[in-house]
């Protein structure tokens, strides 16, 4: 299609305009990776110190290539510690939220109902509202109430940020979805529940993943609202904020490379079921 | 059966038990922020609620700097990520063809690193000592980015530059991924018949493209700017006092000082002053759709 | 939103229709839902009861500021009596760790932890809001071996709540290859030549401390006249960028990077980090230089206090803090060590600011015990000045 534009540009303006977007078209490919490229510039530091053969508590010069963390890279009790809690928080966060802001998309989407307006506001509020603000206020309602702040709160808290996130994406999803072949399944014959299996399920499953995939992650990497809310707990970004103080030992980077390792595996993993499945 | 008295409950039903977690853990701390705000006394005498409003005026008074501060961190970082991350989402978009999905994924990717992680990669990268200062030391560009600002005494850590180059990454995705999505949406017909109406892949881009793009620069913009304000992670890792957030000081207030009234007052007025703000962009912008 | 602007409408015609497989579909996301619930229900309950005593049900729990141990004591102690003990390094600054706990401790709970240690006035805060329990004498022996000036203080008279773990200095750490030259005074630390690679210390009485000194005034005479005379010295500072950053344990990590060329700092860090980079030095400033304690405490309602105290009474003996003194190289609390470490390493024994000398001690500074008014007074202005 470029192509068929250019010809057009040609043929009717003369070569300066072509020139031109010649030299545009491949100074926005340069901008473009360079960007790439400095989006993945602390990613390449993180990377390379998680081997670096460090001789004493800090890690900041290179002194050698070794893969004695990578190997070892829960030397640390506190940082496997922390590493469990964070998955486990994120686990159960990924449930809850998923299920609740699925169902939320589901009726913003298919009903008509009293009450869509200020659900939608509700449900926008907590994206729009930063996160030093969500974890505080938290933490007021936890001191009124004389709740114990701990994994709990914890939980809750990052199921409080991540509905928002996860009826966004689904809605999305579902209002892509095409409700005409619902029907037409029903015509051909089946019943709701085979409909809601066998067409409905599938079709929309790719955007409930990706809703609790979002919450997963976000729930792992989360650090401000879980600051306010975890009182004795220690996730694994508040260790890296506590061992950051005094000398934040290479397994961080190396559990930090392992994450992006997995998200990777992650994606071609669900880019190769796809095409088996197309 | 059954079903067809419930039916009109049904979407009540299924809205109800998100709606009332949201009601109890979003709506309700709001509340209670609110009444903390108006308390008065510390922890050891005990809080009492007494209509404080002076807890408004003194944080206001006392802390005036750090939120003009963070409002022009927070607009500044916005605005580069901006100038980094349209023509990104533009490329990605339009010239992606089949590697546009994994264009998006490597945008994504490094976000998946812890944000500490991130931070902290870049407190390495500027070190003073570090490989990238001593190679502009040699350079000499220290010195004219000294002369600039930009630098402070030869040092690229604690410097306003610093956290807002900081804060301009980690938000980064947050504007390339809305711009994308209102990108490409757009239809391809549309910019071929506009590049043949207007005379040029510029001009097109500018009467065309660029506006229909608009919502999604717009929920780029807010989820760009609302995070980076009330951000303090970036300041105290690569800042200095000097640099201090409205983040920073709440996060002192209500975890190392448990001066819950003032810190609540702070939170509040953050809040009320992101929403004036994005109620202004919104109208400059004349749209209210989002995402 | 309004109706206009959304993408998509659901038609009114299919609600009729889909009604019972929107049930359908409802409830089996619903039900996933309610399991999701249970599941957490029960896990939960798991962690609620315990919910940061769960550590404390089966494990002495202890807290401590980083590099305050060696690697083996722990595992020894748990040897020696059987005692499976945790030990997390999660105090970096009083007051930070103090807001921690304060909440749950002023409702009488307990915090999960048998043994906290923070320094000085903190302890004594401590001790005055009745945070602190009650040290059982007759499970700790070895405690008649703690040095004799530190048996009797002004917050804790007789030592009835608290051991010292371990005192130290704060002086002025820093690289003399960056900052061109040696340092001999407080003030060095304000030339402007170290501008922007300067730091001072998140405790109040350590960092004012030593620029009263500087200025000719002793702590322990402080007035609060004294003390904002102090703040606003600094307070320049800060506004013109001199000073980087105040920090709690941060500045180790910084000289390391040569990011910072003088710091305030304690002794025994310093020490430490001489092992990694030996050009850092610490100087015990002309003008004089604190002297602190960091003092263990078993917070109240801790659910492990007789193994806390069997603790307590184990590093009390001098050939065990031989070896804690040993690595962090503080000045240890227990008479004896000095003796004891002379079998590890006799140029310690030698080291005048693991044990220093009656000379040295002479130019060691306290800040004047403040009451709680003062407390907040003097509070209040520092907070400005980091805050700011």
């Amino acid at each position: 299609m470029a192509a068929q534009v250019g010809a057009h540009s040609r043929s009717r303006r003369g070569t300066v305009s072509s020139v031109l977007g010649f030299i545009g078209k491949h100074a926005l490919t340069v901008y473009a990776m360079l960007v790439l490229l400095y989006l993945f510039l602390p990613i390449f530091v993180v990377v390379m110190f998680s081997f670096n053969d460090v001789e004493g508590r800090f890690n900041f010069v290179w002194q050698g290539f070794t893969l004695d963390h990578w190997m070892h890279p829960f030397k640390d009790p506190a940082l496997k510690d922390s590493m469990l809690l964070s998955l486990r928080v994120a686990a159960i966060s990924t449930v809850i939220a998923t299920a609740l802001g699925t169902l939320i998309a589901f009726a913003l989407v298919r009903y008509k109902f009293f009450g869509v307006g200020p659900t939608n506001l509700l449900i926008l509020l907590p994206l729009t509202t930063p996160e030093i603000v969500l974890g505080a206020s938290l933490l007021t309602l936890f001191l009124v109430l004389n709740v114990t702040t701990g994994f709990m709160t914890i939980v809750i808290a990052h199921v409080m940020f991540s509905i928002s996130f996860v009826v966004v994406t689904v809605r999305a999803r579902l209002r892509s979805f095409d409700w005409t072949l619902e029907e037409a399944a029903m015509d051909l014959g089946a019943n709701e529940f085979q409909t809601f299996r066998k067409v409905t399920l599938p079709l929309i499953w790719p955007g409930i993943l990706a809703g609790a995939l979002l919450v997963f992650a976000l729930s792992l990497d989360d650090f401000v609202v879980t600051l306010f809310n975890s009182g004795q707990e220690v996730t694994f970004p508040l260790y890296v904020w506590g061992a950051a103080r005094t000398a934040a030992p290479p397994q961080i980077n190396v559990i930090g490379s392992m994450i992006l390792l997995v998200a990777v595996f992650g994606i071609v993993l669900a880019y190769l079921l796809q095409r088996r499945r197309a | 059966m059954a079903f067809g008295r419930l039916r009109p409950l049904l979407p009540y039903i299924l809205l109800a038990p998100g709606l009332v977690f949201l009601l109890v853990f979003f709506v309700v701390p709001m509340y209670t922020l609110l009444r903390q705000s108006l308390n008065e006394g510390t922890l050891e005498t005990g809080f009492h609620f007494a209509w404080n409003w002076s807890n408004y005026s003194d944080v206001l008074k006392r802390y005036d700097e750090q939120f003009i501060r963070s409002f022009r961190y927070a607009a500044t970082a916005t605005v580069l990520a901006f100038i980094l991350g349209y023509p990104l989402a533009y490329f990605i978009a339009f010239r992606g063809g089949r590697f546009k999905s994994y264009l998006l994924f490597l945008v994504v990717l490094p976000f998946f690193t812890t944000y500490l992680i991130r931070t902290l990669a870049w407190q390495t990268i500027l070190s003073d000592q570090g490989d990238v200062l001593t190679l502009m030391r040699d350079l000499g560009l220290l010195d004219i980015t000294d002369k600039l600002g930009i630098s402070q005494n030869g040092r690229l850590l604690a410097t306003p530059t610093a956290v807002v180059m900081a804060i301009t990454y980690n938000f980064l995705p947050f504007m390339v991924l809305p711009c994308y999505v209102s990108l490409e949406r757009i239809d391809r017909r549309l910019v071929e018949a506009a590049q043949d109406l207007y005379g040029g892949p510029v001009r097109a881009f500018m009467r065309v493209v660029f506006p229909l793009s608009l919502p999604g620069v717009f929920a780029g913009s807010l989820l760009t700017f609302i995070p980076a304000v009330g951000d303090f992670i970036n300041a105290e890792i690569l800042g200095s006092p000097r640099t201090f957030m409205i983040g920073n000081v709440i996060q002192s207030r209500f975890l190392e000082l448990n001066d819950y009234p003032e810190a609540a007052a702070l939170s509040f007025i953050l809040m009320a002053a992101i929403l004036l703000a994005v109620l202004v962009y919104a109208r400059l912008l004349g749209t209210e759709e989002l995402a | 939103m309004p109706a206009e602007k959304r993408l998509w409408t659901p038609a009114p015609w299919w609600s009729r229709r889909v009604s019972r497989r929107g049930l359908l579909r409802g409830t089996a996301l619903g039900a996933a839902g309610l399991t999701a619930a249970a599941l957490v229900g029960c896990s939960s309950d798991d962690e609620s009861s315990g919910d940061g005593a769960t550590d404390a049900l089966d494990s002495l729990s202890i807290s401590n500021w980083p590099y305050y141990i060696d690697a083996d004591t722990i595992a020894d102690f748990q040897d020696a009596t059987g005692i499976s003990t945790s030990y997390t390094q999660d105090i970096n600054d009083n007051n930070e760790f103090f807001a921690k706990i304060n909440e749950p401790l002023s409702r009488g709970q307990n915090i999960g932890r048998d043994i906290v240690v923070l320094t000085d006035w903190m302890a004594g805060k401590m001790i005055r809001l009745g945070y602190a329990e009650e040290l059982n004498k007759a499970n700790i022996p070895n405690a008649a071996n703690i040095t004799p000036s530190l048996q009797d203080v002004p917050f804790d008279p007789g030592r009835k709540y608290s051991l010292v773990w371990q005192s130290g200095f704060t002086g002025i750490g820093y690289n003399p290859e960056l900052t061109g030259r040696e340092l001999t005074s407080v003030n060095d630390i304000f030339d402007p030549e170290f501008a922007g690679h300067v730091t001072m210390l998140t405790e109040m009485r350590d960092t004012i401390g030593l620029v009263m000194l500087g200025m000719g005034i002793d702590p322990a005479e402080a007035t609060l006249e004294d003390a904002r005379a102090a703040t606003e010295k600094v307070q320049e500072f800060v506004d013109n960028g001199h000073i980087r950053a105040f920090t709690g344990n941060e500045y180790g990590d910084d000289l390391a990077r040569g990011d910072v060329w003088a710091a305030f700092a304690w002794s025994g860090d310093m020490i430490q980090l001489q092992a990694d980079d030996p050009n850092l030095q610490l100087l015990l400033p002309e003008e004089g230089f604190m002297i602190f304690s960091d003092n263990a405490l078993i917070p109240k309602g801790a659910s492990h206090k007789d193994a806390a105290e069997q603790f307590l009474n184990y590093v009390y003996d001098p050939v065990n803090q031989a070896l804690i003194s040993a690595y962090v190289q503080y000045i240890p609390p227990v008479q004896g060590t000095k003796e004891a470490i002379v079998d590890i390493d006799p140029e310690l024994a030698e080291n005048p600011l693991i044990f220093p000398d009656e000379a040295t001690l002479a130019n060691a500074h306290i800040f004047r015990n403040l009451d709680e008014e003062e407390d907040q007074q003097f509070n209040e202005l520092f907070q400005a000045l980091i805050g700011a």
